[in-house]
């Protein structure tokens, strides 16, 4: 503020150039020694993701009984898990795309490994589906509309079909976006390798990238057009996911509120994982100069304003249920504040209500160790929502006869965490092997670009 | 460091004459309707208030998102949302002849009809006459006073920017931004929801919500596009900002399907006896094709229109969609609240315009525009202080070259 007339927050360290960047970034993944505390990382997640080998093998051997599901919850951590990934992939579709298209420059730097959190929380939110029919090999007759000699068909009104569409929609697109934006840096990691091996492989990955004026000009309109497809599907998708439920007649998933609160908390979850990511990334990497404060600030706020809309479809649920008149509505609410899963409804609001009022206050907002515990406060908080949702609407429904109880077993559990472990041995992987921050996005915002544009 | 006078467009003294007389030639037949059929009358007095007043609410909105958010497209229209959100306080006052037609208006407040029926007895603890206007009292006081504060610190940024007002602005209007979401919500469940007090709908307040801005949206690019023709709005406004405009009503247009689709989506799904009759009621005869109107004019036409980059960059056409738009927020509303207005929601009442609707719309329109003219005639109309507004008034000019 005192040194230049431009008022615009800084969103990249001082003294940086062309070559600095590109030296910064390209190191991460040329170095030739690895560092030892990525071995570490990668250990204990290359642990969790055996775990997840385990189960899902002893899930195709014995069947979905070896979890907690029973009559009238047959529907619990698949579900609950499922919708906890796709949610978290949201944050990086919404900074790749939706921030492109409104100019926010500050995601320049997040947006790469952003994305890739997009594509792994897909993986292994997509999982879940396919796991929980049991036997997933005939599973393909249960989502794909296929003529089969059977005559059997989906039903085309069911929103989990819908699913099957928006997802595989959602991970396609993501995936182009992604690869589409890495080829000019893979054509630099191609161009500065030494190892003639590595030159080769990231030179595959180029696809005959040089940088001319025409590819850039192709580029640049590609990748407007997938920002644009992406858009939509921001919101689409935890829209059809919301439709899991709202569709349903049962008291507790039946509301009109739901598309837009479930899209709130999608990139509210997602913006959270993103700060899980970043804070302890640029620690261990020294990328402050990248990742700045003023990006987690940024990201506080699009925290706080999404936890407001979350905490606004939760008061109207609890309103509305009291309002309705229904029976059965006003029970549900009761039975979620005061039943036998209460305690996870106050926890939720603690976690998702409570916690990030902290962002109000440019203090907290700026303090990364805060961020940090605020955004792992908001991955169980909508670990939980997702929790109350499902378990406490289903557990007592209509009659009382059919009532019942859910626990998770061991095997929900680790099937859980070895999805935790898939996706962070992925992104292990992803931030040793391609740079995890934009290279030529980053060039475009040290002041050396800043030529005469100033111009409009 | 003299804020040089900045003169008043014309048109603006225009609107609050014409909007006076206008207002008060309709405003006057509506007086008369009271004499013919008194229940008609709080019905169209209901349906003529609430769309001004959703005006008023929507750019009070804007007022505290742009202190928020910046950008030129609130910035340059920052005076007039101002101006329209310090309607606020008589609004509240036009409200008192509701009050006195509660009994028309709402089944609720009959005595006689909550005793004899189970449901409405179960909410009387929300639904009662004292807590109905203490509530009212409570959002008027809320907006009003947002209205007030927001429009005075901003209006004493003129004579220099004092960062602490700047903060404490944007304070008020994080905090303020979630206040008028919450009020806005309930006064729609109010006003407007439990005018059929048997049904329900978490939906309806982002409804509401999103109705107003996009209402206000409309007006204010209605409003730029007129004055753009006079100093010194014709500097001020940029196709760029015009674009950004354009863009904000495309989401906005959008943004509506999104939620009023979403709502009929889950209710068709559901098929449930507490929830179709609302579009059942609305989807059968003359409600029917107002449906269809609402389903190809307030979102196939303007949607497919707004796509245009060129439309969206210049501000006549632009203002052609947005006065469509504010049309059709008209006919939305009517769809929302008229079928209730008639049945008391209470089985099924045929499509029936009054003239006493019309009378009561454009009154009150013409009654807001004088009210919201007179109300930007006491400032200067843009915030020159700051100074990606004041690059734009000076910049052709090239009267004196800001630097600090």
């Amino acid at each position: 503020m005192a040194s230049a007339p431009h008022t615009e927050p800084r969103i990249i360290g001082p003294g940086h150039t062309f070559a600095t960047v590109t030296d910064k970034i390209a190191s991460l993944v040329l170095q030739k020694k690895t560092p030892l505390g990525w071995f570490v990382g990668f250990a204990v997640a290359f642990g969790l993701l055996q775990l997840l080998l385990v189960s899902v093998a002893l899930l195709l051997a014995r069947g979905v009984g070896i979890w907690g599901l029973n009559i009238p919850v047959g529907w619990a951590f698949a579900i609950i898990n499922f919708v906890w990934w796709i949610g978290i992939g949201h944050a990086g579709t919404l900074i790749s795309a939706i921030l492109l298209l409104l100019r926010q420059q500050w995601r320049t730097s997040i947006n790469r490994f952003a994305e890739a959190m997009t594509l792994f929380a897909v993986a292994c939110a997509g999982l879940f589906p396919i796991i929980h029919m049991g036997r997933p090999w005939v599973g393909a007759y249960w989502l794909l509309p296929y003529p089969n000699t059977m005559g059997i068909w989906p039903n085309f009104r069911s929103p989990l079909i819908w699913d099957v569409f928006a997802v595989s929609t959602y991970a396609t697109v993501s995936a182009l976006f992604w690869f589409v934006g890495l080829i000019p840096d893979l054509a630099t990691l191609r161009d500065r390798a030494t190892n003639k091996f590595v030159k080769i492989l990231y030179g595959m990955g180029a696809m005959g990238w040089r940088g001319s004026a025409r590819h850039w000009n192709n580029y640049e309109m590609a990748y407007l057009i997938l920002a644009g497809l992406s858009t939509p599907l921001v919101v689409s998708v935890h829209t059809v996911v919301s439709f899991d439920f709202a569709v349903a007649n049962l008291p507790g998933w039946h509301a009109t509120i739901f598309p837009p609160y479930f899209v709130a908390g999608a990139i509210y979850a997602g913006f959270a994982m993103v700060l899980t990511l970043a804070i302890p990334l640029r620690k261990f990497y020294g990328l402050e100069d990248f990742i700045t404060d003023k990006h987690l600030e940024n990201m506080g706020k699009v925290l706080l304003a999404t936890s407001l809309i979350v905490v606004y479809g939760y008061t109207m649920e609890a309103f509305m249920a009291w309002y309705s008149g229904s029976t059965f509505e006003r029970f549900m609410i009761w039975n979620r504040m005061f039943g036998s899963y209460g305690w996870t409804y106050w926890v939720l609001l603690f976690c998702n209500l409570l916690t990030p009022q902290l962002m109000w206050f440019k203090r907290f907002r700026t303090r990364a160790g805060w961020l940090f515990a605020v955004a792992m406060v908001v991955n169980v908080g909508m670990w939980l929502e997702r929790f109350v949702i499902v378990v406490t609407s289903l557990h007592r429904d209509f009659l009382p006869s059919s009532w019942g109880m859910y626990s998770p077993t061991f095997w929900d559990w680790a099937t859980f965490l070895g999805t935790i472990g898939l996706f962070l041995t992925l992104f292990f992987l992803f931030i040793r092997f391609l740079p995890a921050i934009s290279i030529f996005e980053m060039r475009t915002i040290v002041p050396e670009a800043r030529l005469e544009e100033e111009r409009t | 460091m003299s804020t040089p006078t900045m003169p008043t467009p014309p048109s603006l003294g225009r609107l609050q004459r014409n909007g006076l007389a206008f207002g008060a030639v309709f405003l006057l037949g509506l007086a008369v309707g009271f004499f013919l059929d008194r229940h008609q009358f709080f019905r169209s007095y209901l349906f003529g208030w609430l769309f001004w007043l959703g005006i008023a609410v929507g750019c009070l909105g804007l007022a505290m998102l742009n202190q928020l958010t910046g950008g030129l497209w609130g910035l340059v229209p920052r005076r007039f949302h101002e101006a329209a959100a310090r309607t606020l306080p008589t609004m509240a006052v036009l409200f008192v002849p509701v009050l006195l037609g509660l009994g028309s208006l709402y089944v609720w407040s009959r005595p006689e009809v909550v005793a004899a029926d189970e449901i409405i007895r179960s909410k009387t603890a929300y639904l009662n006459v004292p807590f109905f206007v203490a509530r009212a009292a409570l959002y008027f006081a809320v907006w009003s006073g947002l209205a007030l504060l927001v429009s005075r610190w901003s209006t004493q940024q003129d004579g220099g920017i004092d960062p602490a007002r700047a903060g404490r602005l944007r304070g008020v209007s994080g905090v303020g931004l979630v206040a008028l979401s919450g009020t806005t919500t309930f006064a729609a469940i109010d006003w407007g929801m439990s005018l059929a007090p048997h049904w329900f709908s978490t939906m309806y307040g982002v409804l509401f919500i999103v109705g107003w801005t996009l209402s206000a949206l409309s007006f204010t690019i209605v409003l730029m596009a007129r004055l753009s023709r006079e100093s010194p709005m014709s500097e001020a406004l940029q196709p760029g900002t015009v674009h950004d405009l354009g863009k904000l009503l495309l989401a906005f247009t959008m943004l509506w399907a999104y939620v009023n689709f979403s709502q009929f989506l889950i209710v068709w799904s559901g098929n449930i006896s507490e929830e179709t009759p609302f579009y059942v009621q609305r989807m059968h005869g003359g409600w029917g094709v107002i449906a269809v109107v609402l389903l190809l004019f307030h979102f196939a036409l303007p949607f497919a229109l707004l796509l245009s980059r060129p439309l969206k960059r210049h501000a006549r056409s632009l203002a052609i969609v947005a006065g469509l738009m504010l049309v059709m927020q008209l006919v939305d509303l009517y769809w929302l609240i008229g079928p209730d207005l008639l049945t008391q929601g209470r089985g099924h009442a045929p499509l029936r315009f009054h003239w006493m609707d019309l009378a009561s719309a454009l009154g009150f329109g013409g009654l807001w525009l004088f009210l919201f003219a007179r109300q930007v005639r006491t400032r200067p109309v843009l915030p020159l202080a700051e100074p990606a507004v004041r690059a734009l008034v000076d910049g052709p000019q090239g009267a004196e070259v800001v630097t600090s």
